[in-house]
């Protein structure tokens, strides 16, 4: 059963961010200059505008076919986990300089593994997992491969 | 024939114990990737696409070509042994083989899909290696015109293919073009879309584009939808043994599928998978389809054929050696693995075209010589080796394999350039595929614009400005009249042509 608007679900609001985006996307090819044409070439900006206006007549036929469905979103608690895992992993990528790789990924895992509800009642099982996918990857990354990681004393000084 | 001695030529660094590492590895993921359903080959490329970044050519693209063959086997694993395909390419396989699972004879039915996957998948490799040079010779003929028009109806097509869903297709298609149309202009030395921003000029790179689409949406869609996954089938999975004796299929039933029937499976395979946007899905129903229209025992498809599994597993395998072709050729990727392996030639500094093969087969020889062994030798073994463990893969608690995936495409994002931009541009593509495969936008058509929008904005441009921007240059030129005529008669058959009936249906009209 639907229990949200039929203007605010995702089939209808994810071609409205197309739409949008395409008209961004056509005004700033508008603003691309040529540094020479000679006779019959398209300018750097033809295929840009081609785009965005063939864009417009699919979004068009999207929504019209969008209308017509009588079906809608899914409750809005499934989006609940999704949103957190975002959210986490924003907060890593936001970190993972500052903390350096092993506190950042730990952390990261630690939150997953609580979205996931992995090894939530038993603590001891719950570290034991996350130092060891922290440390595979880390030998994966930095030991057979040879990458350099960022670490918490290149972040804090 | 220079060119296919250079293959053999090239096959030889194989025989380093570095390479084969790789092409074992490769194999071995692969085959995990494969066999776990909700994760697929493309999706193990794809988190292995940064490490591309810090090993030479031939091992990576050795690895990625051993990853395709196994994860095109290893679906079946799954489809016969708890009914779930590991890919989608293993439907038809479900089908019988779980059938066949039901009635006792799971490892008889594994042993037939190891049978035809190494058949089709040999076969595949061969075709690819005998008529690549041919093919060669074909692509030095088109012109600048016939390639806008190639690349073209290879867009039409990847879009077409799923009858469905048309404009979103297109829709997804015109955003891969768009996102690939930031930064230098292919043809002027100006920066385009970038907003005012340095980091914008550079462009947008194929990875993060990859790791988004492939392997962050796929976290974010199981973080969705893991619970209910696998729960009671694992169940029922757990009492299920496998002995290494049965995978041997007896020679009685391999005589009754007959030569005529693999080749025939290997045969279409290879030709569907040269198709853009074809893969192995289409390659193993058609297989099938044809399969049990001229069988002897047609009442056995759905009740457990080995025929049945016989023809759509040689004929998703061999799919593997047609992908490559028109990949090699001309870059265009016929399915979402071949796009990425072709990012792997791309970050190399490698341009695929005739060019390529006559002055560095040596670098695609051990790629070529990957797919050949890899189901030759390796699927075989693995089956005999890991067989009884297969049904083992699907108890890996998914909360653990999840964030494995999130650790190893964040990470990787990063390694590749270490950029931390690069890393936030893939989760942004990652959040952004998460919605268009909820809203069934294809995520594949968005990744083929996104390679193949440069080419065709390229030759378009190309082509008018040669002709004083006269478009009639498109049907002027016998070649690029040629793949617009074949660009319309695909439409015809797959949008306008109406499906014949069958002479059962005709007979119940009378």
């Amino acid at each position: 059963m639907a229990d949200r608007a039929p203007l605010l679900r995702t089939g209808v609001l994810l071609p409205l961010f197309f739409l949008i985006v395409t008209t961004v996307y056509l005004a700033a090819a508008f603003d691309i200059r040529s540094q020479f044409a000679a006779p019959g070439e398209m300018s750097p900006r033809s295929v840009p505008i081609l785009m965005a206006c063939l864009m417009y007549v699919a979004l068009a036929v999207v929504f019209v076919g969008e209308f017509r469905k009588p079906t809608a979103d899914g409750p809005a608690r499934e989006m609940l986990r999704p949103a957190l895992v975002i959210v986490a992993t924003a907060g890593y990528i936001a970190l993972f300089r500052p903390l350096g790789y092993w506190l950042a990924t730990l952390l990261f895992t630690s939150a997953l593994f609580g979205i996931f509800h992995f090894q939530l009642r038993k603590p001891l099982m719950f570290a034991i997992y996350a130092i060891g996918v922290t440390a595979l990857f880390y030998g994966l990354f930095a030991g057979i491969f040879g990458v350099r990681l960022p670490t918490l004393a290149e972040g804090v000084f | 024939m220079d060119i296919f001695a250079n293959i053999l030529g090239g096959m030889s660094a194989l025989a380093d114990p570095y390479v084969i590492a790789f092409m074992v590895g490769g194999f071995l993921v692969g085959t995990f990737f494969g066999a776990m359903p909700g994760l697929t080959s493309v999706l193990a490329i794809a988190l292995l696409l940064p490490i591309t970044y810090t090993i030479d050519v031939v091992p990576a693209l050795v690895m990625c070509a051993s990853i395709f063959m196994a994860g095109m086997y290893s679906g079946s694993i799954t489809a016969t042994t708890i009914n779930i395909p590991g890919a989608p390419s293993s439907m038809m396989t479900a089908l019988e083989g779980n059938a066949l699972m039901k009635k006792g004879f799971g490892a008889n039915a594994l042993g037939h899909a190891a049978l035809g996957s190494m058949i089709g998948g040999a076969i595949g490799a061969v075709l690819l290696m005998a008529f690549m040079p041919i093919a060669a010779e074909i692509s030095l003929l088109i012109r600048t015109p016939g390639k806008f028009s190639l690349v073209l109806f290879a867009l039409v097509v990847i879009v077409i293919v799923d009858k469905s869903n048309i404009a979103k297709g297109f829709v997804a298609t015109l955003l891969g073009v768009m996102i690939a149309t930031v930064g230098i202009d292919v043809l002027q030395p100006i920066p385009r879309f970038n907003f005012g921003t340095e980091t914008l000029v550079e462009g947008i790179d194929i990875m993060p584009l990859v790791i988004g689409a492939f392997a962050i949406s796929e976290v974010l869609m199981q973080s969705e939808t893991w619970k209910n996954s696998l729960s009671s089938t694992l169940e029922k999975a757990k009492d299920l043994r496998i002995c290494r004796r049965d995978f041997l299929p007896p020679r009685e039933e391999i005589r009754e599928i007959g030569l005529f029937a693999y080749l025939r499976s290997a045969f279409i395979g290879y030709g569907i998978g040269i198709l853009p946007g074809a893969g192995g899905s289409m390659a193993a129903f058609v297989s099938y389809a044809m399969a049990r229209s001229s069988s002897k025992k047609p009442q056995d498809y759905g009740h457990g054929s080995r025929e049945g599994i016989a023809s759509a597993e040689t004929a998703n395998n061999s799919m593997c050696g047609g992908a490559f072709v028109p990949m090699l050729m001309f870059g265009i990727p016929g399915d979402p693995t071949t796009a990425i392996v072709l990012g792997v030639l791309v970050i190399n500094g490698l341009q695929p075209g005739p060019r390529l093969l006559e002055n560095q087969a040596e670098l695609l020889g051990p790629m070529l010589g990957s797919l050949f062994f890899s189901a030759l030798i390796l699927i075989p073994l693995t089956l005999w080796l890991f067989g009884p463990w297969f049904i083992k893969i699907v108890s890996i608690p998914k909360g653990l394999l999840y964030t494995g995936i999130a650790v190893v495409a964040l990470v990787g994002s990063y390694v590749a350039t270490y950029s931390i931009f690069q890393m936030s541009l893939a989760v942004i593509f990652g959040v952004l595929a998460y919605f268009m495969r909820k809203q069934n936008y294809s995520t594949v058509s968005m990744l083929l614009g996104f390679i193949l929008g440069p080419d065709l904005e390229e030759y378009l441009r190309r082509s008018l400005s040669l002709n004083d921007g006269n478009p009639m240059v498109f049907l002027t030129n016998l070649d690029s009249l040629f793949f617009l005529a074949l660009t319309a008669l695909f439409v015809w058959a797959i949008l306008i042509r109406k499906p014949r009936k069958s002479s059962a249906e005709m007979r119940r009209d009378v």
